[in-house]
């Protein structure tokens, strides 16, 4: 996967570069809005990571602003040092895909960028996920493992789609209270967790292979693979 | 120096000057020509009626005749003289016939001697037959104390016009200038650094107190963000030290004593979350100090508490359940205010997490929105916990103040001043009370006016449909 990073802080750039080179993605950098601006208009990117306050005569919402107006749909992800909440509706509104505050874990940026990617491809459509023997229809709501009826509340339910959505991803605690329960604060508790694991519960009984799996420092991957 | 109030003032008096030329030049212009004319008129006529006896009765009975009215008449009331063709007096009440006439019938007016005395005389000369000349007219010189009296008057009008104009503006200026002083003197201080000093305003008063009103509210806006920043730099001083300062010498002892290398990934772990712990305080504060400034009243909308509070239960229900607790939301149905669900969202988690954690095993915490007797909105989380000594109430919701029963648990303390800053924000309050046994925390915010919440039952008393619903 190529990505595009715009971001004029040279120490994070670094600690970003080096963590998406090992997860396997290739990027590159432009540490000013003039360059970045070049960089995401004349290269085919699957994400662009953007810092909002940039030196060079255009900001980062300038720079999206500009790319949506000349048609480019390149997933962008903005990171930010305003923690606001009207800012991150300013910044999702100029044609940001999501938002992220700094200082930031490096599990929570990767986990959006390949939830972007995977947005990117587009799932507009279908009424059926699969994740191995699990199966989830979206219209009657009905989920299944293999021959077992899976009996979920409706927000259980919509925890499990938002997570097979995202299979074979590392999915955050924050990415779940946002997506799921469009929570965007800090409930300081352990509460997501609590619900995952009761939806574990039911999803892999003692007898089944386990897909729900919990990912150390960074949250949660509903998998087939072993 | 100029003066609004000066300028103000000589335009006043020109303008009055102006109105008072325009009454007096009508009166004045009546007084010429229509007194005038009158007059001639009159002069006219007398002289027609003396010119017809002359015709009839010839000049003897004429100058008989003068003589007769002369006599009957006031002193100087009318001028009559009869002159022979070589303007020699014949009869009549003039010594002589007087040098400036022109030759020719008609009026004049001519000044001279009358028996000693100044006089403006006004004459109709007739020439009547046989070369006589006939003068009949008037002394007008008494009418002329009353024109100077008119001038006079005029004069004094404008005079005093302008003493009181002057006067005016200078009592005016005085005015202005002193409660000017007073604003100055007022924002001077200000400037210097006192912020609580306020403009002195009257209310329902004049233009100047509406400008003060205005100025003082802004001031009052201004000192409410000054206090909101200095807050967070007080907060940030003592409250971020002590767990940077943990920070520092977690990593400056591992420097030192370079433990193995699986003892030193423990403690960089540990610091990452030291460094966590932090950025979770200092966006507690950040986000408390964003609502003390209240510049997130401008993104309130109708927000249906009970769907709010529904939700928020529905969140925690996992967290109750593992904790053997008991989390009951009772539903009174809708209960609209103005506000912001994602601020009330995570007000009601606070205290749903706070009453969780204090309830203890087997314990009940009951969620409840409801329409109080004075109609405001009471979002209340009760517990069967051990409640809050009386004695620790009001500071219980002091920012980084944390119960001596919470020392053990989690937290940074900053839980119920965010609540109470959240129902601040939205015009409320947060009320601790007593749930014998436990603690009530309940969030009083005025709510938006509603119609009958149950169909059938009167609008008129929401309040008891939600107290009787309560029962």
């Amino acid at each position: 996967m190529k990505l595009l990073l715009v971001e004029d802080n040279e120490r994070v750039s670094q600690f970003v570069l080096k963590g998406l080179a090992e997860a396997g993605h290739t990027a590159d950098h432009a540490d000013n809005g003039r360059d970045g601006l070049f960089l995401a208009a004349s290269e085919p990117y699957d994400v662009i990571v953007m810092d909002r306050m940039l030196p060079g005569g255009i900001d980062g919402l300038g720079i999206i602003a500009a790319l949506r107006k000349a048609g480019k749909q390149t997933p962008i992800l903005i990171l930010s040092a305003l923690t606001d909440v009207d800012e991150r509706i300013r910044g999702l509104k100029s044609g940001g895909d999501d938002y992220l505050t700094k200082p930031f874990a490096f599990g929570e940026l990767l986990a959006r960028v390949d939830a972007l990617t995977r947005r990117s491809q587009g799932s507009t459509g279908i009424t059926t996920l699969e994740v191995g023997d699990l199966r989830i229809d979206l219209l009657s709501r009905r989920a299944t493992r293999a021959a077992r009826t899976i009996t979920l509340q409706p927000r259980e339910f919509k925890l499990l789609e938002y997570l097979m959505r995202h299979a074979d991803q590392v999915v955050t605690r924050t990415m779940l209270l946002e997506n799921v329960w469009d929570y965007h604060f800090d409930p300081q508790t352990n509460v997501v967790d609590v619900h995952v694991s009761k939806l574990r519960q039911k999803i892999d009984t003692a007898s089944e292979r386990p897909l729900l799996r919990t990912v150390r420092n960074a949250g949660y991957m509903l998998t087939a693979q072993e | 120096m100029r003066s609004s109030a000066y300028t103000l003032a000589a335009g006043y008096i020109a303008l009055a000057i102006v109105a008072l030329v325009l009454f007096a030049a009508p009166l004045w212009y009546a007084w010429q020509v229509t007194i005038n004319d009158n007059r001639a008129e009159v002069l006219q006529q007398d002289s027609a009626r003396l010119s017809a006896v002359f015709e009839r009765s010839g000049v003897a009975a004429m100058g008989d005749f003068i003589r007769e009215r002369v006599g009957l008449q006031i002193p100087e009331e009318r001028i009559l003289l009869l002159a022979d063709p070589q303007l020699k007096p014949l009869a009549g009440n003039l010594p002589a016939w007087p040098a400036d006439i022109p030759a020719a019938s008609g009026t004049y007016t001519i000044k001279t001697n009358l028996n000693g005395k100044a006089a403006e005389l006004v004459l109709v000369r007739t020439d009547l037959p046989g070369g006589y000349s006939l003068l009949v007219g008037r002394d007008v010189s008494r009418f002329q104390p009353l024109a100077h009296r008119f001038w006079y008057g005029l004069a004094v009008a404008v005079g005093v016009l302008s003493l009181a104009g002057v006067f005016g503006a200078i009592l005016i200026r005085r005015a202005i200038l002193s409660r000017i002083q007073t604003i100055r003197q007022t924002a001077l201080a200000i400037v210097q650094g006192d912020l609580s000093r306020r403009l002195p305003a009257h209310r329902g008063g004049d233009e100047l107190d509406t400008l003060s009103g205005t100025i003082n509210r802004m001031l009052e806006q201004i000192e409410q963000l000054f206090r909101g920043v200095r807050n967070v730099s007080d907060s940030i001083a003592h409250d971020l030290r002590t767990p940077l300062a943990e920070l520092r010498s977690r990593l400056e002892e591992l420097s030192l004593t370079r433990p193995g290398p699986e003892r030193t990934f423990e403690e960089i772990d540990a610091a990452v979350a030291d460094v966590d712990h932090v950025m979770r305080i200092f966006n507690a504060l950040l986000r408390l100090a964003e609502m003390d400034t209240g510049l997130r009243r401008s993104g309130f909308v109708e927000t249906d508490v009970s769907t709010t509070l529904a939700e928020a239960v529905e969140f925690y229900l996992p967290a109750a359940e593992l904790k053997e607790v008991r989390l009951v939301y009772r539903d009174h149905g809708a209960l609209c205010i103005a506000g912001d669900p994602l601020l009330l969202a995570q007000a009601v988690g606070n205290l749903i997490d706070n009453a969780l954690k204090y309830a203890g095993e087997q314990g009940t915490v009951i969620v409840e929105s409801e329409r109080a007797a004075d109609g405001s909105a009471l979002l209340s989380v009760s517990d069967s916990g051990p409640g809050i000594p009386d004695a620790e109430k009001p500071r219980a919701a002091e920012r980084f103040y944390r119960g001596e029963a919470s020392r053990v648990s989690p937290g940074v303390g900053l839980g119920l001043s965010l609540v109470q800053a959240v129902a601040k924000l939205h015009g409320g309050q947060l009320e601790l009370l007593d749930n014998r046994p436990g603690l009530r925390a309940q969030m009083r915010i005025p709510a938006l006016a509603v119609a009958a919440t149950t169909p059938g039952v009167s609008s008129e008393a929401p309040a008891r449909v939600a107290a009787a619903a309560m029962l």
